[in-house]
């Protein structure tokens, strides 16, 4: 199987590129910074390829959909993210175009781009990484939240006229997971045992494309999350203001 | 903002050169208030576009969501706004088609016009919102659920949807954040989307009617709705029930 991944570099998509590799895959993996992942490459022999892309520019993803011209991917996981937390209206306006760019246009991009140039393998599967916040929203983090929202529901929409290509639609729902990014972004205190291993959601976001599944809600938190934030959704989302918004100080992104 | 009471106020409606959002503008201008209208064109007359002399004009291309923001900013300085009672950001555009084919160019603009820009806008707009415990509203879309022949549009106005949950929440005491969802809507919007709708325009609401029930919905601080196609419909019946359309 030949697999992608954007924001190879670090955190989830890492987890997600070794295990592959692992599993005896070829995997192309796609980010801005690339030095580690070269070596990772030499390592590899061969089996993975490096791309390096700037996700927050469109002309570096045209160019980067222009340097698989050559592959069929039956895999590709749409993984790189970041974020900006704190007050909203104290947060510079570079930033959220950057954020939106990364979070939000980017994988748009990619995914017409792989599918519309015939880059996809039939049977092949793309998928998509929301955020927990969108059942239960997440104040202190408004345009984040908007790109995770906007990106489940791009992946809900395309899902019909991606069948007709063959390929299949993944969303992913995970809560915080404890890598350098959530560390950077969660308020004081925060317990981090509470996060989900990178190791333990790339295993189980593999299981998933593998079995077709629509949604991943990984975890029974997230399980419980989805349920409540559906049952009380505004209630849920004041829950998070109290447990996020109040106790973050200063702003991060 | 609370009911008409004669005070005159001060309100930005984005994307008020077509459609509904220059109903919206005509009519909180006809009754006294204070408007700055936007939107991506230059006008070389304002006044005559409008009819009206308490609406100004300022080209903000949303497009360009940055420099969007700072025209906003800078247009409501000069007109020596000290504070902004009602936003409604209503400037959109959608792509038609199957998303496979949906061209690099248009996903970009999509999420520039209908979703950075309101971003920036709302950052920058945020103290003069303060100022007046001002109402924020934006519009979204019924297509905001998901829609296979509109898949960015959709995905820009549940972003919107999600951004606006979080934002409320944030803002609780210094400024009001609502959204409103417009159900299809016969303004010119779905030409420009690249859609012909022949007939089943005939189906749709009149932008009049979705003026009104936008500000009905403003004036009593619904967090949310929805303007379904037989809104008309049931207004009727809930003007039975509730006294009021
Ligand atoms: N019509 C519907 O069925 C429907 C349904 C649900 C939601 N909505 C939403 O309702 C809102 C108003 O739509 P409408 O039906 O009244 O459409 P419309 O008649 O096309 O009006 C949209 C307005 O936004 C302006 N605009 C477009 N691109 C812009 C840019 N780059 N920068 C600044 N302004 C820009 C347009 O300018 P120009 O005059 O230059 O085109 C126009 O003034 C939109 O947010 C739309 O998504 C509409």
């Amino acid at each position: 199987m030949k697999a992608l991944i954007t924001g190879a570099a670090n955190g989830l998509g890492r987890a997600l590129l070794e295990q592959l590799l692992d599993d005896g895959h070829e995997v192309i993996a796609v980010d801005i910074m690339t030095e580690d992942l070269d070596r990772l490459a030499v390592q590899s022999r061969g089996a993975c390829r490096v791309v390096m892309a700037d996700m927050a520019n469109v002309t570096s993803i045209e160019r980067c959909l222009r340097s698989l011209r050559e592959d069929k991917l039956d895999l590709v996981i749409l993984n790189a993210g970041i974020s900006a937390t704190g007050k909203f209206e104290e947060i510079p306006l570079g930033a959220y175009e950057r954020l939106i760019h990364i979070n939000l246009t980017a994988p748009l991009t990619m995914a017409a781009g792989l599918v519309g140039q015939g880059l996809m393998q039939r049977k092949g599967r793309i998928v998509f990484v929301s955020s927990l916040s969108h059942v239960v929203g997440y104040p202190g983090a408004s345009v984040y939240a908007a790109t995770k929202d906007a990106i489940a529901i791009y992946a809900r929409s395309i899902a019909k006229p991606f069948r007709k290509s063959g390929v299949g639609v993944t969303t992913v729902f995970p809560g915080p997971i404890r890598t350098e990014h959530a560390q950077r972004h969660a308020p004081k205190g925060a317990k981090e045992n509470k996060r989900m291993e990178p190791k333990e959601l790339a295993r189980m976001i593999l299981k998933a494309a593998k079995r077709g599944k629509k949604e991943l809600y990984p975890g029974s938190a997230a399980g419980m999350a989805r349920l409540a934030g559906y049952l009380f959704p505004n209630f849920m989302t004041r829950m998070m203001r109290r447990i996020i918004f109040d106790k973050l100080d200063g702003n991060t992104y | 903002m609370a009911q008409d009471t004669g005070k005159a106020r001060n309100i930005l409606v984005t994307g008020a050169t077509d459609g509904i959002g220059f109903l919206l503008a005509k009519s909180y201008a006809s009754r006294g208030h204070r408007v700055l209208a936007t939107g991506r064109q230059t006008l070389s007359d304002d006044a005559a576009y409008f009819g009206l002399p308490n609406i100004t004009y300022v080209t903000a291309d949303q497009a360009f969501p940055a420099q969007a923001a700072h025209a906003v900013d800078a247009a409501m300085e000069r007109l020596g706004f000290e504070g902004l009672d009602l936003a409604i950001l209503n400037a959109g555009v959608g792509w038609t088609g199957d998303p496979a084919a949906e061209p690099a160019e248009q996903i970009a603009t999509q999420i520039d016009v209908n979703l950075s820009a309101p971003v920036m806008i709302s950052a920058t707009i945020a103290p003069l919102l303060f100022a007046r415990q001002g109402q924020l509203v934006l519009i979204g879309s019924t297509a905001a659920k998901g829609q296979a022949r509109f898949a960015t549009y959709a995905a820009t106005k549940a972003g919107l949807a999600g951004f606006a949950r979080s934002l409320r929440e944030e803002w609780q005491g210094r400024a009001h954040v609502q959204i409103i969802h417009p159900g299809p809507t016969r303004t010119a919007m779905h030409t420009k989307a690249g859609l012909n709708l022949g007939l089943a325009r005939m189906m749709f609401m009149s932008p009049k009617r979705a003026s009104k029930a936008i500000q009905k919905s403003v004036r009593n601080h619904e967090r949310q709705r929805k303007l379904s196609w037989f809104y008309g419909l049931r207004a009727l019946f809930s003007r039975a029930g509730e006294g009021r359309l």
